[in-house]
């Protein structure tokens, strides 16, 4: 029951709301569309959240993210016993980046006065949701050895099977209920983060990179300027 | 040649009073806001001082404005992939306690405080945390006419000699009123990863799309004049937008029509957009010419006709026929760009102060032998002070535009008082007769229509089709989260 609540319901709900809900929050108000930065009232105990949270997280969802889009690949790679070693190390190093980091952010809400004003129920939530979701992943990194490698014959199979719309929940099932809090937890953020300030992380400065640096908008020229 | 409209607008120095009309006017219209309490899109400051924010100038702190390197213009703190990096944290980004913490005042205490033995006072409040602040440490003006002269003047980073502040036989004080100078080459729109800020192309307003912003606060470090503030509470970039909701409509900016001293002029400028980043390339002391190349005469055939190929309408050439600004920044050459060596090329120019005009007492009477005004040599303002603020360090640019401010005057008074002048005196600073009475009608009695000449955006010949319908009055968002 409680593995079909995680393993089904959850994935294909959170599915549903990034799906339905961005967009429309996308094209209805794009005036909440920011990450809410507040280094402009604290930035000191910042620097030493924000920087380790963020490096340390977008490593271990890279990893994470490799296992799911090249699973062959990485299984050849992790054969390399050394290999595995390192980048398992890697792993758990940037993990503990972004447990240290988040908590760090946490400490930094409740302690600074300024920042009441521009704390609102949302960063809560999401502050001890992603100190769980990076504590839990040490847990079984630390706990449940080579996750790297278990993880491209347990959970890869099972995210195809979801994306085939015919889960298997054979391949997950029998994971110890930490392992399971880590998927619920990830389920969870995926479906605040259309509702949040999350959704900064689906915008790329690409756009960026290619442009000439002074950028121009026209009004007389077509297809140049939206209304303004 | 590729030639573009800008909206251009020019402070006369001189005329400054340091009343603050316009930074109130700004305020009351545009940042009498939640989140933007703090923000000034126009301020004035007093130099020498730090200004707002604390030390803006001191881009060794700041990092902001471009740079040459090999011939390239580079933005001084992040290039692109740097930028990717600190994406999490802005290093030179300058924090709340540079600007100030704002604040109001608890009124209501006045009459509400118990019967005491003291005077009830409304103590002052945080706008920020909604708590009482024990002391105001810092304000928007807070070296206003040189107050804490010995703290705050003697750190501005134009003055040669600091040890001036001290002596009040030699201090000088001048004010500095400051918009956004909606630059040729803006790094604010250079550093946004979102792409959010943008330059208009009919009229040069470099504004910030605030759908589009993310709140990374690039542009808030990489502008070397401090002019793009940070809205704490929606999370997202402002800055001066040069009132555009009033030049459309041929309307002058809130800032220059409530300016008492009568000492802004707005207008349109032509320039050639194909040759601004050579210009900047030029050294230092180069710039301010660099800058005047760049600007075309609006009465030269070619330039009417390329215009018109751009686009430019009738209507704006013919504002720019009679633009004041041409007529101070490039005819006259009197008006000068802040800190050009920011490389931003920055659109607003400035006439430097004359005053003051005697610099102590027993000075009358050598005064006298030439005029009723000093020397050039002997004015009380270091030209070194102004050369750093206008003009690259090029001192011979400032004592150009300050001989021709005298020769003015003195041209003028002669006239009044029915003497008679050398002739020499208006030619060896480079005017005639004519040149002197057009200068002196902009400078003193030319009434609004003269000091601002603001065509209108004449939208309803722009795609009429398209635009029908899509814009007007309706219902506006939610530009934050509501608690």
């Amino acid at each position: 029951m409680l593995d079909s609540f995680i393993f089904v319901v959850m994935p294909y709900a959170a599915l549903a709301l990034m799906i339905f809900v961005t967009p429309y929050r996308y094209f209805s108000n794009r005036l909440t569309w920011t990450a809410y930065s507040t280094q402009f009232l604290e930035r000191d105990k910042l620097f030493w959240g924000s920087v380790p949270w963020h490096f340390g997280i977008l490593l271990v969802l890279l990893g994470h993210f490799a296992g799911v889009v090249c699973p062959h690949g990485m299984a050849r790679l992790l054969a390399n016993q050394q290999m595995l070693v390192l980048l398992e190390s890697i792993g758990l190093a940037a993990g503990l980046l972004a447990l240290l980091g988040s908590v760090m952010l946490l400490l930094r809400r409740i302690n600074d006065g300024t920042l009441k004003r521009v704390t609102f129920c949302s960063d809560w939530v999401l502050l001890y949701l992603l100190i769980m979701q990076a504590a839990t992943g040490i847990y079984i990194a630390t706990f449940m050895r080579w996750g790297s490698v278990w993880y491209l014959h347990t959970a890869v199979p099972y995210f195809y099977s979801l994306l085939s719309f015919k889960p298997e929940l054979g391949y997950v099932a029998d994971f110890p209920l930490i392992f399971k809090l880590h998927s619920a937890g990830a389920f969870l953020i995926l479906a605040l983060l259309p509702f949040t300030k999350l959704v900064h992380l689906l915008f790329w400065p690409l756009a960026f990179l290619r442009d000439p640096p002074i950028l121009y908008r026209w009004r007389s020229q077509r297809g140049n300027s939206r209304d303004f | 040649m590729n030639v573009r409209a800008q909206l251009v607008m020019v402070f006369n120095l001189d005329k400054c009073i340091g009343c603050h009309a316009c930074s109130i006017s700004c305020k009351n219209i545009w940042t009498d806001r939640k989140g933007a309490e703090y923000m000034w899109w126009n301020n004035v400051e007093t130099k020498p001082g730090v200004g707002y924010p604390k030390n803006w100038e001191n881009q060794d702190r700041f990092k902001g404005g471009w740079r040459r390197d090999d011939g390239k213009l580079k933005l001084r703190a992040l290039g692109k992939g740097p930028t990717l990096l600190n994406m999490f944290f802005q290093p030179n980004m300058p924090k709340l306690d540079d600007y100030y913490e704002p604040f109001d005042f608890d009124y209501s205490n006045l009459y509400k405080a118990p019967p005491g033995s003291d005077q009830p006072v409304a103590e002052a409040i945080s706008q920020i945390s909604g708590k009482r602040m024990e002391e105001i440490k810092n304000g928007p003006n807070w070296d206003d006419d040189l107050s804490g002269s010995q703290i705050y003047a003697v750190q501005d980073v134009n003055l040669e000699d600091s040890t001036l502040v001290a002596d009040y036989g030699r201090m000088f004080m001048q004010y500095l009123p400051r918009i956004c100078n909606h630059c040729l080459n803006p790094a604010c729109v250079a550093s946004c990863p979102s792409r959010a800020i943008y330059k208009r192309g009919e009229d040069g307003v470099v504004l910030v799309d605030q759908e589009v912003c993310k709140g990374w606060r690039f542009c808030t470090s990489a502008c070397p004049y401090k002019k793009v503030y940070f809205n704490w509470q929606s999370g997202k970039a402002e800055k001066c937008i040069f009132c555009f909701p009033r030049t459309e409509s041929g309307q002058c900016n809130a800032c220059a029509h409530s300016c008492v001293g009568r000492i802004r002029h707005v207008g349109v400028l032509l320039y050639d957009a194909d040759r601004v980043e050579a210009a900047l390339l030029k050294e230092d002391d180069q710039l301010v010419a660099a800058h005047r190349d760049v600007i075309l005469d609006p009465h030269d055939p070619q330039v009417r006709e390329a215009a018109r190929k751009n686009g430019v309408s009738d209507q704006w050439l013919e504002a720019a026929d009679k633009s004041p600004v041409y007529a101070l920044v490039k005819e006259f050459a009197v008006a000068l760009p802040l800190h050009p060596e920011f490389r931003t090329m920055p659109m607003a120019y400035y006439i430097p102060s004359l005053s003051p005009v005697i610099s102590s007492g027993g000075d009358l009477h050598t005064l006298a032998d030439h005029g009723t005004f000093p020397l050039l040599e002997t004015m009380r303002a270091p030209i070194s002070f102004l050369a750093s603020l206008l003009s690259g360090g090029n001192q011979e640019i400032i004592a150009e535009v300050l001989r021709k401010q005298i020769a003015l005057r003195l041209f003028k008074r002669a006239e009044n008082l029915g003497q008679s002048i050398e002739s020499s005196i208006l030619k060896n600073a480079g005017l005639d007769e004519a040149g002197a009475n057009k200068l002196y009608r902009l400078f003193t009695i030319a009434p609004y229509r003269e000091r601002f000449i603001v065509p209108t955006q004449q939208r309803e010949v722009q795609n009429p089709e398209e635009r029908k319908g899509s814009s007007g009055f309706g219902i506006l968002k939610k530009t934050r989260r509501a608690k």
